[in-house]
């Protein structure tokens, strides 16, 4: 189809143009808020309470709104030799245990 | 007047079919979205239509569309609209008599 030989005045390749261009750009907001309403949509469906991710805009606090917990303080069990291992220790002390585990039968 | 409106409308139809036809909108369409999407403003409408969703009550499309559009449609930098707006024109130029 040709659309040749239509007369057409300034003022309507202007205004032409610019409904084009807002259908373009409309196009993509109503595709980026379906995205964003659906999937909002399904989480809320699927989970009812879902609390909302902390923020903490000193960078103390983590998502979910607690103090960052000293690694010494948590123990690991070591599958080898059976014992507590302090977190922050594991892997040292496995670069030990491992080698001289035979002998610890 | 309705029929000058017709002629509009009918008009349109055809230019937005020939557009379609050389491949001229998909590569408009194309260059469109990587320019919005280099300078942030997919970003920019996807925060807006987030904190537009906390504000109302409902989830609703329409009602959240007709929150964020008008202001989205705002957003697009002058550089941006200036340069599509260049490229249909003057595409627009070269199949309509004047």
């Amino acid at each position: 189809m040709t659309v040749q030989h239509k007369t057409m005045p300034q003022v309507t390749i202007l205004t032409m143009a610019e409904d084009i261009y807002y259908n373009l750009v409309t196009s993509i907001v109503q595709d980026i808020v379906s995205r964003a309403t659906s999937q909002n949509q399904f989480l809320n469906a699927r989970y009812p309470n879902n609390p909302t991710l902390n923020y903490d805009p000193n960078g103390k606090l983590d998502i979910y709104g607690r103090q960052k917990q000293q690694e010494s303080s948590i123990y690991f069990r070591c599958n080898n030799c059976d014992r507590d291992i302090s977190a922050n220790r594991f892997a040292a002390h496995l670069e030990r245990c491992m080698s001289r585990g035979g002998r610890r039968g | 007047m309705t029929s000058s409106d017709d002629d509009a409308v009918e008009l349109r139809a055809q230019i937005q079919q020939h557009l379609v036809e050389t491949g001229n909108y998909e590569r408009i369409s194309n260059k469109l979205s990587q320019s919005l999407l280099d300078e942030g403003w997919i970003d920019l409408v996807k925060k807006a239509t987030k904190e537009a969703i906390e504000d109302s009550t409902s989830i609703n499309f329409f009602e959240i569309l007709q929150k964020v559009e008008p202001e989205a449609v705002k957003m697009v930098s002058t550089k941006t609209k200036n340069e599509i707006m260049q490229q249909i024109k003057a595409f627009l130029c070269e199949i309509v008599d004047t």
